[in-house]
C-alpha cells in the first residue's frame, strides 16, 4: 500500500462518523451531507500530506466544515447567510434576552429525539449554525472560532448564547406539540 | 480568557453563562458566576438547559453513522485516485448500493492494474485485452461512484447533446425503453488514455455501460458482436457506424445479447 493511501486509510477512515454527522449538521439533510462528505473526502485525499502532524480528526473535520461551505455556496446559493449581515441576525435573536414562561423545563430538552434536534439545528440560521458546530463537535475554543470564521471573539460568544437559545425554543415546542398530540 | 465587564443586563448574564459554561473565563469570573448562579434559580435553571442541551447534541451527534456504501466509496478514494485512469463526477440521486464488496475490490485492483499496463496496449486496434481490461474497469469504477452516470436522462435527445458538447463526439443512442432497457444516462470514461463517451442503460436493477471509441470506417460492416467475458463481466464488442461499441453489464448473457441486437437494430432504424 502507498504512502498516502496507508495515511487516507489512518487519518480519514476512522472519523467518517464525525465527519458526517458535521456535515449532518451544516446541511441539515443526509443525502446532501453524504455528497459533501465524499466531496471532502476527495479533497482530504489530494492535500493527505498535509494531514502529517496534524490532529487527524481536527483536520478532517475542517476540510469537512469548508467543504460543506463551499457546497452549500454552489448548490444553494440562498441558503448561506453572509456571516456578517448582523443587523438581521441581531434583530431576528433578541428574544433570547426574554426569559419567558414559553422557556422549556430542562427534562423537556433532555427527552428530545435526536431527529427532532437535527431538524431544529437545520433552522437555525447558517451563522448561528456554524458556531455551533464549531463548538459542540469541533471544540474549537472561542478564539479559534473567532479566527475561523474570522469575526471577533464578542461576536462568537452572542451567536453563540443565540445559537443556544433558539435550540432550546426550538426542542420545547417540538416536544410540547409531540405531548398534545393524541 | 474574558474578564466580564459588568452584570448590566440580563443578555450579558446569558453571554458569561455561556462562556462560563464552555470553559473560557477566567478564575476569578468563573467564580463571580458560580456566586450568581447559586443565588439566581432563573439563571440556575438556564444553565441547566445549557447542560441538557450539550447532552442531547452530543448524544445525536454520536448517533450518526456513515452509511456502509458511503464508507466504501471513500475507501475506494484512495485506489481509485492511485490508479488515476477515470475523471468520475459524482451525481446524485440515490446511491448505488446494491454491489458486493467483493466487486469493489475487484474493480479498485484491477484499476491500479490497469494503469500500469494501460501504455503497452495503445495502438494495438480494438478489443485487445488491455482494451478490454479499461472497458471493463471503466464500468466497475462507475459502479463505485455514487452514479454511474455524469448526466442523468432518459432522454437521448439530453444524451446525446452532453456528449457532443463535452467531447465533440456524438455516438448513436437509442431509445430502447419499450424494450425494457430505458436509459439511465451518460458518462465520460478513459480507454486508451482517450476520453470516450459511454451511454448507461438499465435492465431492471442491471446497468448496461456503451462505451463508443471513435474509428475511422464509416459503417456498421454487420458481423457479429464478439462476445467476452472479464472478472465475471460479459462483454459484447463490434464495429458501428464511426464507432467501436463495447457494452459491459453483469446481466445474463443472453440479456445482453439481446440489448445488442435491439439496439443495433434501432441504430440502423435511424
Amino acid at each position: 500500500m502507498s504512502d498516502e493511501r496507508q495515511l487516507f486509510q489512518d487519518v480519514v477512515m476512522p472519523h467518517l462518523d464525525e465527519a458526517m454527522s458535521l456535515a449532518r449538521w451544516l446541511t441539515g439533510n443526509r443525502s446532501d451531507a453524504e455528497d459533501v462528505v465524499q466531496d471532502a473526502c476527495l479533497r482530504a485525499y489530494g492535500a493527505i500530506q498535509s494531514a502529517r502532524g496534524a490532529n487527524p480528526r481536527a483536520w478532517l473535520l475542517a476540510i469537512v466544515r469548508n467543504t460543506a461551505f463551499t457546497w452549500m455556496g454552489k448548490n444553494r446559493p440562498k441558503g448561506v447567510i453572509v456571516t456578517d449581515d448582523d443587523n438581521l441576525i441581531e434583530q431576528a435573536s433578541l428574544e433570547m434576552v426574554d426569559a419567558s414562561a414559553s422557556t422549556p423545563e430542562t427534562a423537556l430538552i433532555s427527552m428530545v429525539e435526536s431527529e427532532d434536534l437535527h431538524r431544529a439545528i437545520a433552522g437555525l440560521p447558517a451563522a448561528y449554525r456554524e458556531v455551533l458546530v464549531l463548538r459542540e463537535i469541533e471544540e474549537l475554543s472561542y478564539q479559534e472560532i473567532a479566527k475561523t470564521l474570522a469575526i471577533p471573539i464578542g461576536t462568537v460568544m452572542s451567536r453563540l448564547a443565540r445559537a443556544r437559545s433558539q435550540l432550546v425554543q426550538r426542542v420545547g415546542q417540538t416536544e410540547r406539540e409531540r405531548r398534545v398530540r393524541p | 480568557m474574558n474578564t466580564p465587564r459588568s452584570w448590566s443586563s440580563r443578555e450579558e448574564a446569558v453571554l458569561l453563562l455561556n462562556a462560563y459554561f464552555d470553559n473560557e473565563l477566567d478564575a476569578a469570573s468563573a467564580l463571580e458566576v458560580e456566586r450568581r448562579l447559586a443565588s439566581d434559580a432563573s439563571l440556575k435553571a438556564e444553565y441547566d438547559r445549557m447542560s441538557a442541551l450539550r447532552t442531547a447534541l452530543r448524544a445525536a451527534h454520536g448517533e450518526t453513522r456513515a452509511p456502509d456504501d458511503l464508507r466504501r466509496r471513500i475507501a475506494a478514494i484512495a485506489n481509485a485516485e492511485a490508479a488515476g485512469t477515470t475523471a468520475v463526477v459524482p451525481m446524485r440521486t440515490k446511491p448505488a448500493s446494491r454491489y458486493a464488496w467483493r466487486q469493489m475490490a475487484a474493480a479498485a485492483s484491477l484499476a491500479a492494474v490497469v494503469t500500469s499496463i494501460g501504455m503497452l496496449g495503445a495502438g494495438l486496434g480494438p478489443w485487445n485485452d488491455t482494451q478490454l481490461a479499461e472497458i471493463v474497469a471503466g464500468h466497475q469504477r462507475a459502479l463505485l461512484a455514487r452514479e454511474p452516470f455524469d448526466v442523468a436522462s432518459s432522454d437521448r435527445h439530453t444524451v446525446k447533446p452532453w456528449f457532443d458538447s463535452k467531447l465533440a463526439l456524438s455516438p448513436k443512442i437509442v431509445d430502447l425503453g419499450e424494450a425494457g432497457f430505458p436509459l439511465v444516462g451518460g458518462r465520460v470514461d478513459v480507454v486508451g488514455g482517450k476520453a470516450v463517451p459511454v451511454s448507461v442503460y438499465k435492465r431492471r436493477e442491471h446497468l448496461i455501460s456503451l462505451m463508443a471509441i471513435p474509428h475511422a470506417s464509416a459503417s456498421d460492416d454487420g458481423s457479429g458482436a464478439k462476445p467476452s467475458t472479464r472478472d465475471g463481466y460479459a462483454v459484447r464488442s463490434w464495429r458501428g457506424r464511426d464507432f467501436d461499441y463495447s457494452a459491459v453489464s453483469d446481466v445474463a448473457e443472453h440479456e445482453l445479447d439481446e440489448f445488442v441486437a435491439r439496439w443495433r437494430a434501432g441504430a440502423k432504424a435511424n
